[in-house]
């Protein structure tokens, strides 16, 4: 299976720099003890998360279309996402009023939906041939 | 609207839903000719079909990545006569059978004797 595309590539950046800033405006937010930047940031970043993966998925759809249900782009959102956030404390950038304990039951929950939706996948790959939908092959 | 009007419209509705799926018939036709690149293959599309089959170079390079996805083409780099260098696809063994399997089974039967007959009356 051809999982990793040129677009998917390019998603991954582009998650890896949002989570970047999110997570800047998220530390500086709880440090200040400001909500509103806390709200704004968190609010922008799901915008902007959205976007993005709208914007590279329809283009790898173009490109290829996989038949993943959307799987691709949600396991690499959440590798970028909670890869970025461990990092984030192992360099020592997080907020003092933060705590690692958060990344980790953040990481757990969101592996459950991850895993709800691998199963999914695994559904949806019955009907493929290649990872390609069967009723999308031949034009 | 007169009978000539209808007929075309007719004809035009019927030859829309037709087209669909005619493209990988006819991309296999022109790799079963020769290994081509894309403007070969949009060239034998479009002149061998008469122009009733048009593909835009987008929607080939699309429906290419698939076949070679799924096995049934694959592509060879090679310098072209001139400027940079070109896919040129060919069938696999995969697409071959394939190819083979399709036309006996959707294709043939329009060449026996009685379907033969109704086509000429």
């Amino acid at each position: 299976m051809k999982a990793i595309t040129p677009c998917l590539l390019r998603f991954a950046l582009t998650a890896t720099g949002l989570t970047i800033i999110f997570r800047y405006f998220l530390s500086f937010g709880i440090e200040d003890g400001s909500s509103i930047a806390i709200i704004l940031s968190a609010v922008s970043y799901g915008i902007a998360m959205f976007i993005g993966g709208l914007y590279f998925g329809r283009k790898d759809g173009a490109y290829l279309p996989v038949y993943d249900v959307g799987f691709r782009f949600h396991f690499i959102t959440y590798l970028v996402h909670n890869s970025v956030s461990v990092l984030w404390f192992a360099f020592g950038l997080n907020s003092q009023y933060e705590q690692i304990e958060t990344v980790y039951a953040t990481a757990i929950i969101w592996g459950i939906f991850l895993t709800i939706h691998f199963i999914f996948f695994l559904w949806a790959r019955k009907n493929s041939i290649n990872s390609l939908n069967k009723e999308d092959l031949f034009e | 609207m007169g009978n000539e009007g209808k007929l075309k419209d007719l004809l035009s509705s019927w030859e829309d839903t037709y087209k669909k799926g005619q493209l990988t018939l006819w991309i296999f036709l022109s790799l079963r000719e020769s290994e081509k690149y894309v403007e070969e293959i949009k060239e034998f599309v479009e002149t061998k079909s008469n122009g009733t089959i048009t593909c835009e170079e987008q929607s080939l390079y699309r429906a290419l990545r698939k076949y070679e996805h799924i096995d049934v083409l694959k592509y060879e780099l090679r310098k072209g006569m001139k400027g940079p260098e070109r896919k040129y696809y060919y069938l696999t063994d995969l697409g071959n059978e394939l190819f083979n399997r399709f036309v006996s089974r959707n294709i043939s039967l329009l060449y026996s004797e009685e379907i033969r007959k109704f086509l000429k009356s």
